[in-house]
């Protein structure tokens, strides 16, 4: 029991990190980012060469994984998104055409079961990732037996939700994106640049996404099309939590992500999936604004 | 010390204020009067860089404002006291206020000795939500907001609409003290003509979006008030 439960923490935690990203961008933007789960790609893909060409293992992954996708997502925020501002359909339509752009140069690159012909050696079984030895098998905390790998996904999601909650809530810049969430205009008088802002935020949550990647790739296999489930489940995260919630993203990962893991355990995947969307349709036929909404918007 | 050339607003497609020219003293108080819908909110607005889309020219000083966005004109020293208020209700009082201080040029993050001055009952409950504030004390956190950008100049949107009788002369008296101690420049849209006449130097008339009488609050005759405010 406590390792199903265990998975399901583990499940959550990966959800979270996605949704995080997607939370901060939609609560202070108003932008659907539908390649944001690209990000979560091009950080296992990241993880991948990087453990190829530089040797390198999750550890480093993680932070390398961020920066890539920080910039790519600071790139998309320069180039697409800030146009948009405001535009809520023509930001969903754009971004999610930039998902389609990623995914195919990523395939065009790299092919489905990486068979590329730039890369010498890479063959089918590339698709995963080692994870270091210190990673494998299992902890024994009582009688249960926890996978170290899960273990570690929840510990470093663990990390990153308090460094956000810290950045959010303890820092200038926090205190900015907080301010822009709640009214834009307002913010934008008091003297806060709300373009550089937010496009810090985006490359933030781009980060947080990126390094989603890095912990999928260590137990799923990497392909091009892994992101666009992702961003599809991120956003039933944040809206079961309260669009603009911190608190409200991290519960509802947990509860969708133990869900999840509960469910597969006694039937399977499919069924489980089935009850996540139902549990998230009867939360928000109840709950329209999502279990922790923002007051006074 | 502010001065507008020329200048027309839009909000989408919507024509607001047409070629309005005005010039706004450094250390007066200048009162914008007019019927509901006649352009004074948007005015403001304007100036702030609010609305969705400007021609011609705004200066502060030296400094061309009218093709800059909203944080720099705030950054340049114009602070604005929104109708409504606009206070963030869950945010507390202290951040509400220390919120404005981003558009302070020397970036420190305080809350200035007069804030405290001007509104004890604030001070003594800075960790308090903002929501949690009479409609009269959520006038005073937005004056203290604007207050703590160290503005050269201030625009206040209709100060006393909305709140208890009890408050208003309060309210008022901080305005006067503002600008009669402080020195503060002032732009006050106002319906009640007394305490226009009371409080600024000078006044401008709104009609239709734009600026039909202008000048010395002395020149401000019944019969003008008569024929742009009655309703």
């Amino acid at each position: 029991m406590l390792e199903v439960l265990f998975i399901g923490l583990s499940l959550g935690s990966i959800l979270l990190l996605v949704a995080l990203g997607l939370a901060i961008t939609y609560g202070a933007m108003g932008v659907i980012n539908m390649a944001h789960g690209e990000m979560v790609m091009v950080g296992a893909y990241v993880t991948v060469l990087s453990g190829i060409y530089l040797g390198a293992n999750v550890f480093i992954a993680i932070p390398l994984a961020f920066i890539v996708t920080a910039l790519l997502g600071l790139l998309i925020e320069r180039v697409v998104v800030r146009r948009l501002y405001g535009r809520l359909l023509d930001t969903l339509l754009a971004t999610w055409g930039i998902a389609i752009l990623i995914q195919q140069a990523v395939r065009l690159e790299f092919g489905l079961s990486f068979f590329g012909i730039h890369i010498a050696g890479l063959g089918p079984g590339l698709q995963n990732v080692s994870v270091p030895e210190i990673l494998q098998g299992t902890l024994s905390i009582g009688a249960a037996e926890i996978n170290r790998y899960r273990a570690f996904i929840i510990i470093v999601t663990a990390i990153l939700a308090v460094l956000t909650w810290l950045i959010i809530y303890r820092t200038s810049i926090g205190m900015q994106v907080r301010a822009i969430i709640r009214n834009p205009k307002m913010a934008a008088a008091c003297g806060i640049d709300v373009t550089r802002v937010n496009a810090l935020t985006f490359a933030f949550g781009s980060g947080l996404a990126g390094v989603a990647g890095v912990m999928m790739s260590g137990f799923k296999t990497v392909f091009p099309d892994m992101g666009t489930s992702m961003v599809v489940d991120g956003f039933l995260v944040v809206v079961m939590g309260g669009v603009g919630s911190l608190l409200g993203s991290v519960l509802s990962a947990g509860i969708l992500g133990e869900i999840n893991g509960l469910v597969a355990a006694a039937t399977n995947d499919i069924l489980a999936r089935a009850v996540v969307f139902g549990v998230v349709i009867a939360i928000i036929v109840l709950k329209p604004k999502g279990l922790f909404a923002l007051k006074g918007r | 010390m502010l001065v507008l050339n020329h200048v027309d607003s839009f909000y989408d497609r919507s024509h607001i204020l047409h070629d309005v020219s005005l010039d706004i003293p450094e250390g007066k108080v200048t009162a914008v009067l007019g019927r509901n819908g006649t352009g004074k909110t948007t005015l403001l607005k304007t100036l702030m860089g609010l609305t969705d889309r400007m021609n011609g020219e705004i200066r502060l000083g030296e400094a061309d404002l009218g093709n800059q966005p909203t944080f720099r004109r705030a950054r340049a020293g114009i602070a604005y006291v929104p109708q409504g208020r606009e206070i963030i209700p869950d945010f507390t009082i202290r951040d509400n206020i220390l919120m404005g201080s981003f558009a302070r040029s020397d970036g420190k993050r305080e809350i200035p000795k007069l804030v405290s001055e001007l509104f004890p009952y604030l001070m003594n409950n800075l960790d308090r939500n903002g929501g949690v504030l009479s409609g009269g004390q959520q006038q005073q956190l937005a004056i203290a907001r604007a207050l703590a950008a160290d503005p050269k100049i201030i625009l206040l949107d209709e100060p006393n609409e909305g709140i208890q009788p009890s408050i208003v002369e309060e309210i008022e008296t901080v305005i006067m003290r503002l600008n009669r101690e402080v020195g503060l420049t002032v732009v006050l849209v106002e319906q009640n003509v007394s305490f226009a006449r009371q409080a600024a130097h000078r006044f401008a008339m709104m009609e239709k979006g734009r600026v039909v009488a202008a000048g010395e609050i002395g020149n401000l005759t019944d019969e003008m008030v008569h024929r742009h405010m009655a309703v």
